[in-house]
């Protein structure tokens, strides 16, 4: 595979070539005035597949949102509409009240998310941050709009090809399942002789009391550092 | 409907058409009903309707008469014809004089003729770039349809592959995001058969992986029928890997 040269000025019709490099992130840093972007795809019970971040603020986003179980994103795979946040301060009461304030956290000060479809049925998100607040426009949002409409097949394509691939590498810059996670719920299932949901559920519940990632708590799971037959209930 | 004026008739039509598009519909139906009123509006004789499949390969799907539905079979096993002309260049095509054609279809000439068809219009179907197939009214008089009339056709065509083309791409939709929430299904319940099995058997996720994947051959399943039983706990290897392990004749 030949690394196309980006140095060109980007245009829409660009957006092969990124999906050929597998970097779907880019086009909307580039073309949109906005801090970072995370793309995720999104199936039933929260499986989940994060096919693309363009910086860690845009990943831990991603994260708190999947930690969290609130937040922009699900609001959009419940809506299907696009949720528009200029200003996280003046919204942190609202809708999501525990991921606002977290994101203010991280320094993120407005949040665009926007529904990737495949036919009528919405399968994930563009989650795109901004440091500043501020509105998009009317164009920034018909371009949004029209780049989560080009960028949802090679998403999907990506985030099936990497779900099938029994090795697949899960760095910042390639698609993530949070593997670990999934294999720490596993172990939980077995410690604690309970169902899937249960279990992720505790492992969940555990990373919010302690204020850590759920990632976080399922590597000390999966290095066997924390055994939930040990917590206390 | 015999008393309807023609106006009538093809607004009628235009409904008919058009409400294939709003709920469930069959396409089939669709394209019957389109040959049939464009056939009986147009005072054609018999109509037939062509669509391309996957490969761009034309099929014969519906016509109102045994007589039209033979010349076209004609037409493509002969692969020249007014009809494929027009699907090949997406402009319709109109031979106001069969009899007089005698140059350019030996085949189709002598199949339209022997069904007692002296003239034909073709009429394309399409949307923006795309030729899905064609709608082909056939005559037992010569002469051409006017303007108006070929106008009609081409409006009433455009309307059904509208809905052709929505239906195709619903299908699709839904084939793909099936087959995202299987590859994330899959995933998640072999990541989780791991760590089950890496507990309980104090196996490195490495082994864990190899053990779901022996069971998985060894048995003839899909390693996510394995990895399911597992995340499950309605199959337990472990005891299996014990078994295994042990010296002696083992299976």
């Amino acid at each position: 595979m030949g690394n196309p040269g980006t140095t060109d000025e980007p245009e829409l019709s660009d957006i092969a070539r990124w999906s050929r490099s597998n970097d779907l992130c880019r086009p909307f840093v580039d073309l949109l005035p906005v801090s970072g972007v995370a793309i995720s795809v999104i199936g039933t019970l929260a499986r989940r597949m994060t096919v693309c971040s363009s910086d860690t603020v845009a990943a831990q986003l991603e994260g708190l949102q999947f930690d969290l179980g609130e937040g922009p994103q699900w609001e959009v795979m419940k809506t299907g509409h696009p949720v528009l946040s200029p200003d996280l301060s003046l919204q942190r009461t609202s809708n999501w009240p525990v991921f606002g304030a977290a994101a203010a956290g991280l320094g993120v000060a407005a949040i665009f998310a926007f529904p990737i479809a495949v036919g009528a049925v919405t399968v994930g998100v563009v989650d795109l941050y901004r440091t500043t607040p501020g509105v998009l426009d009317g164009l920034m949002v018909s371009l949004a709009r029209s780049l989560a409409d080009q960028v949802a097949t090679p998403a999907v394509k990506a985030a099936i090809s990497s779900a099938e691939q029994d090795h697949a590498p899960e760095s910042a810059g390639a698609p993530t399942m949070r593997r670990e996670v999934h294999q720490a719920t596993g172990m939980i299932i077995a410690q604690l002789q309970i169902s899937a949901p249960a279990a992720f559920s505790l492992l969940r519940g555990h990373a919010f009391a302690s204020g850590r990632s759920v990632e976080d708590v399922a590597a000390d799971v999966v290095a066997r550092l924390l055994d939930f037959r040990q917590l206390p209930n | 409907m015999g008393g309807m004026s023609r106006e009538a008739r093809l607004n009628a039509a235009f409904v008919m058409v058009a409400d294939t598009l709003t709920a469930d519909y069959d396409v089939v139906d669709l394209l019957h009903t389109l040959v049939r009123e464009c056939t009986e509006i147009l005072d054609a004789q018999a109509g037939g309707l062509m669509l391309a499949d996957g490969s761009g390969q034309l099929h014969v799907v519906a016509s109102t008469s045994e007589r039209a539905d033979l010349v076209e079979v004609m037409q493509l096993a002969a692969g020249a014809g007014p009809c494929v002309d027009c699907f090949t260049t997406g402009s319709a095509v109109s031979v106001p004089d069969i009899q007089a054609s005698t140059e350019e279809w030996p085949d189709f000439r002598a199949a339209a003729l022997e069904q007692g068809f002296l003239s034909v219009h073709a009429t394309p179907m399409r949307l923006r770039g795309e030729i899905i197939g064609t709608m082909n009214l056939f005559g037992t008089s010569v002469g051409t349809l006017n303007r108006r009339d070929a106008a009609v056709a081409q409006a009433l065509a455009d309307v059904a592959t509208i809905g052709i083309l929505q239906e195709r791409i619903a299908a699709q939709s839904q084939l793909v995001t099936e087959q995202l929430q299987r590859a994330l299904d899959s995933r998640v319940l072999i990541e989780q058969a791991k760590g089950a099995l890496s507990h309980s058997g104090a196996l490195s996720m490495e082994d864990a992986f190899v053990l779901l994947r022996a069971h998985a051959r060894n048995n003839n399943l899909s390693l996510r029928v394995v990895a399911e039983g597992v995340a499950n706990r309605t199959l337990d290897l472990i005891p299996k890997l014990a078994a295994a392990a042990k010296p002696g004749p083992v299976r």
